[in-house]
């Protein structure tokens, strides 16, 4: 081939790329049908939003929504970054509601506060509240959570023990849990007595200090001081030490993989969120049975809770758009319980609540019996917050970190006295 | 290189020394490739029996007792066939780019003697090796500055410049003999045409080399498709296979499935050009 | 460093006078070439990393809401951060073992596979796959792996060997990280290692077992000099992709157990992200781009010595 051949070769696809770039250069402002495209980006799969999106369209045909997905892990890091880098392409994006302070502080949420008193009316309480910072309105709840235990009903039978009742008045404690998960260790075949979805998340493990009424770990006038060494945290952290130390759960394994070991009939007992209700609902390799959280004997029952708010980019290009779209999806019944259709979360919004509790009830198996009165139970009398601080980001993190240590043998109390120094010195940079 | 039979003084050693050599590569080629043999049946079967029974090694961890094509069509179904043609397409207007530039500065700096060469080499190679990811943060501001967010361009110029694709491209042009563009020059060939004509044909091997460099940095591109935003017509493999993910509950056969595909693309520009890699430069008619 | 004031571009063949003297004006031309190269150093690396220095000399206030000029308070902070110099160490000592490992077996395994014999492109091929797998896939499959319970130590059992803990120990966490990047790795650096035998002209080995020279003698005294370049790119890039490993560690580890696979590279991002704290991230960007820079000029200069 010719050197002049190859070059003219060179230059045409030097212009195809520089007219396809030109092309997609005016994207992001308005569609081929005259429409404002709205950019909304969050880390739930595109099919979970794409009933509350159609909806939203259909209610405003001058508007259409452009969902981005990022990477879960990766979320936080690609808002953080975009944010304050006055990014106007988002308009939209979900927010982890603890994080509500910290984005709060750094000015990346829209003050919503002129629909506050809609919003009061129009959500449950403690999601108002969690979806606020200093007295105003930052975002707007759409989902809130708790967790159940999982049961494997035909296992424990086989072992002999006894299979927990789904009243909370009934409730198990930890103890009885492990007691019945170790027969089935010993008898049944399990290869762990108990699960723990949440592995190393702060989520998860605060129900298990709450219950010993220890405190969330931050504390002081700020919340920028921690609590993690009184003698709650520490028996706590013990027991999750021992609980992978003697083998009733298993170590090194991805908490995303381990609910293949429950549904592999690997386990008697696993710790999850609602949306297992759904996830399991095609396992019919043995009986299951969704009960309430268990809790220490000496200790008060507890479960953890929130979830996911939707907020306004402050540096928007569509900011009107943007709002209409938010409160289309918290503070409208319909509107809410589209986001709720694909993914079975718990919504936010009181009406969508209430009904889709009833339809939880109405539609309930074996397996899922009293699953929503258990979830309006626990929300009610057992739910636990994380705490509301600024500094939360880099607690969930320092903590997560302790978490997965301690799991795989470290000293617990070792190990947190070596995070809250950590944490004092993270807390201090931010001031 | 050759080998002429060596003088055998038993028979034991001599089959040893002939067909050693295949038995310790065919060992070590399939322990290279076990794990992949993994995900590729996990992409046949549901994720729930993917992670099933790993603990009791047999024949059926490898071969699924069931396959199933469902994984692949729940990756058709979503938008993961326009990710890997965005990749194709990024990738391969970053090699083509990035083989130019980088060959015109190794030429740059290995045929044409200056004051100061070794020097302004340093500079070149050592600013390249700045880590990208390291400054992935201040050039999003950059680029986010000039509009390149959400395009094509943005995603494919960092690609571009990377030094070692010059530092291995000089390395190479350096073992050209002199004698040879004396010769050109004096038969009135440019600096250009001395450039084009007799290094860039020479050096096909290494070319090839540096492109597969350029090629697997922009295939595996994450942090950065992440960093500038990207709408999801111009999402790249990676990061939509990251989507699969999800939030609550992994699809891992999907996953699986993607990652099948991931690999199978590169696999094939490798082994194609694979040959032409290793080829000798004496069989390229350098020597 | 200013953009260069090379006249436009390299002159095409047809505008080049007829017999040019050979060194007229060598540096406008050999500029001429780089000026693309140069124009994307500036734009792509220098820019942003003079953006970086600057960035690590500041400070946010999350609770004031303001950004100050703190000077080089940040790498104080650093310096004076336990959490910092384990990163340091870890860093360290990862590379001191993976480099020379990863170069050796990748020099083995082209030994190997420059030999003629059935099936070889096959086996080549098959070493050099795990190049292409994304980063998040290598991180589930050797997830599993390494799981206490999974198919590694399965298979350990199968000879009577105990049960190891993998990432799940402190003592071998960073090892079994290093064993899963050389999977990656080791088929990539072959490559060039292997196109650089290639080149070796058969008649010095002749020569050399006319002379009576052992194998092992030979591969000292031919192949080893004979490939000082290939060798040398090899060195210097891998220690470079060496010392910014990030992506393994965030998915498998997350820098734990107790600290033990933090490396710099991670660090920082946990730095800037997780913890949001960009400015003392950007310090560390400085001191990690800075160590590379002086261990990969020292590479060079060792290298060079022995060069022509």
């Amino acid at each position: 081939m010719s050197g002049a051949l190859s070059r003219r070769r060179l230059l045409t696809g030097g212009a195809g790329i520089a007219a396809a770039v030109g092309l997609s250069g005016c994207a992001g402002g308005s569609d081929p049908r005259g429409r404002t495209v709205l950019g909304f980006l969050g880390s739930e799969a595109a099919a979970t939003f794409q009933p509350v999106i159609d909806g939203f369209e259909r209610a405003n045909p001058g508007i259409a929504v452009a969902y981005t997905t990022v990477p879960a892990d990766q979320l936080n890091d690609v808002l953080q970054l975009r944010l304050s880098a006055a990014d106007s392409a988002i308009d939209v994006y979900t927010v982890d509601q603890p994080r509500v302070p910290a984005l709060s502080a750094r000015g990346f949420l829209t003050d919503l506060d002129p629909v506050a008193g809609r919003a009061r009316d129009a959500v449950l309480p403690e999601q108002f509240e969690i979806s606020s910072w200093e007295g105003r309105l930052r975002s707007l709840p759409i989902w809130t959570s708790t967790q159940y235990l999982f049961c494997n009903v035909d296992m424990l039978r086989k072992a002999g023990a006894e299979v927990p009742a789904a009243d909370p008045a009934e409730r198990w404690t930890w103890e009885q849990t492990l007691g019945a998960g170790r027969r089935a260790q010993e008898r049944a075949g399990a290869s762990a007595a108990l699960l723990l979805e949440q592995t190393d998340l702060y989520y998860g493990i605060q129900p298990l200090v709450a219950s010993l009424e220890a405190g969330s770990g931050i504390t002081g006038p700020d919340m920028l001081t921690p609590d993690i060494r009184n003698d709650g945290w520490v028996r706590a952290m013990t027991w999750y030490h021992d609980l992978f130390a003697n083998g009733l759960s298993p170590r090194g394994i991805e908490s995303t993989q381990l609910v293949t070991l429950f549904t592999d009939g690997k386990a008697p007992f696993f710790v999850g969120g609602p949306w297992n209700l759904g996830a399991f609902a095609g396992l019919d390799a043995f009986q299951w049975r969704a009960v309430p959280q268990p809790y220490f004997a000496d200790g008060v029952p507890a479960t953890p809770t929130d979830s996911w708010s939707w907020g306004v980019n402050p540096a928007a290009a569509h900011p009107d758009a943007a709002r209409r779209f938010v409160e289309y999806a918290s503070l409208t019944t319909k509107g809410n319980l589209s986001t709720v259709r694909k993914t079975p979360l718990i919504p936010s919004n009181t009406a969508a609540f209430t009904s889709y509790v009833e339809r939880l009830d109405t539609e309930a198996t074996a397996s899922t019996e009293n699953a929503g009165t258990i979830m309006r139970h626990e929300l009610e009398h057992t739910a636990v917050g994380r705490p509301r601080s600024i500094g939360y980001t880099q607690f969930e993190t320092v903590m997560g970190a302790a978490f997965s240590d301690i799991r795989n043998g470290s000293e617990p109390e070792a190990r947190l006295r070596r995070a809250s120094a950590e944490l004092e010195r993270t807390w201090d940079r931010l001031r | 290189m050759s080998h002429s039979p060596a003088r055998p003084r038993s028979a034991g050693p001599r089959a040893l020394r002939r067909h050693g050599p295949a038995v310790l590569a065919a060992a070590i080629g399939i322990l290279f490739a076990l794990p992949l043999l993994w995900v590729f049946s996990g992409s046949l079967r549901d994720t729930d029996e993917i992670f099933a029974g790993l603990d009791r090694i047999s024949w059926t961890t490898l071969v699924p007792a069931d396959p199933t094509l469902d994984n692949y069509a729940t990756l058709l179904s979503g938008d993961f066939g326009i990710a890997v043609a965005n990749s194709v397409l990024v990738s391969a207007v970053t090699v083509a780019a990035g083989l130019v530039m980088s060959a015109m500065a190794a030429f740059g700096l290995s045929a044409i003697p200056f004051r100061g060469r070794g020097a302004v080499f340093a500079v070149v190679v050592l600013s390249f090796l700045i880590p990208f990811d390291a400054i992935a943060i201040p050039l999003s501001a950059v680029f986010r500055d000039w509009s390149l967010q959400n395009t094509y361009l943005g995603l494919i110029l960092p690609g571009i410049g990377n030094g070692l694709a010059i530092f291995l491209i000089r390395q190479f042009f350096l073992a050209v003999p002199k004698e040879l563009v004396e010769a050109a020059r004096l038969d009135g060939l440019g600096w250009w045409g001395v450039f084009w004509r007799i290094y860039v044909p020479l050096s096909r091997p290494v070319l090839i080399g540096a492109g597969m460099t350029l090629f697997l940095f922009q295939w595996q591109a994450y942090v950065w498709p992440l960093l500038i935003g990207t709408e999801p017509a111009k999402q790249l493999g990676p990061i939509a296979l990251g989507n699969l993910q999800g939030q609550l509950v992994p699809d891992y056969g999907a996953i699986f499935a993607g990652s099948v595909v991931l690999i199978a693309i590169p696999l094939i520009v490798i082994l194609r050009l694979q040959r032409y890699f290793v080829q000798s430069v004496s069989t390229s008619g350098l020597k | 460093m200013a953009r260069t004031h090379a006249p436009p571009a390299p002159a095409p063949t047809a505008a080049a006078p007829r017999a040019l003297p050979l060194r007229r004006r060598p540096a406008v031309i050999a500029l001429g070439f780089l000026a693309p190269a140069l124009l994307m150093l500036v734009v792509l690396r220098l820019w942003p990393a003079a953006q970086a220095l600057y960035g690590s000399l500041l400070h946010t206030s999350l609770l004031e809401g303001t950004t100050t000029w703190v000077g080089l308070d940040n790498y104080a902070v650093l310096f004076t951060d336990p959490d910092f110099w384990q990163s340091v160490g870890v860093t360290l000592v990862f590379n001191l073992v993976i480099n020379p490992g990863q170069v050796l077996i990748a020099l083995g395994l082209a030994v190997l596979f420059a030999k003629r014999f059935a099936g070889a492109r096959l086996w080549r091929s098959l070493v050099l796959i795990p190049v292409a797998v994304p980063p998040a896939v290598s991180a589930v499959i050797w997830g599993v792996l390494y799981r206490p319970e999974g198919p590694l130590n399965a298979l350990l059992a199968v000879f009577g060997l105990p049960a190891q803990p993998y990432l799940t120990s402190p003592a071998q966490a960073l090892g079994a990280m290093i064993v899963m990047m050389s999977w990656v790795g080791v088929g990539y650096w072959m490559m060039f290692l292997l196109a650089g035998l290639q080149d070796i002209p058969a008649d010095l080995y002749e020569a050399a077992k006319i002379d009576g020279a052992s194998a092992w003698r030979r591969f000292v005294h031919v192949t080893l000099p004979q490939l000082r370049r290939p060798l040398a790119f090899v060195l210097v890039a891998d220690t470079i992709s060496n010392f910014l490993v990030f992506a393994p560690v965030q998915l498998l580890t997350s820098g734990g157990p107790e600290g033990a696979t933090k490396l710099m590279m991670f660090d920082i991002f946990h730095r800037a992200y997780s913890v949001g704290d960009l400015h003392l991230a950007l310090a560390e960007v400085m001191i990690l781009v800075l160590v590379t820079l002086v261990i990969v000029s020292v590479q060079f200069r060792l290298l060079h010595s022995r060069e022509d």
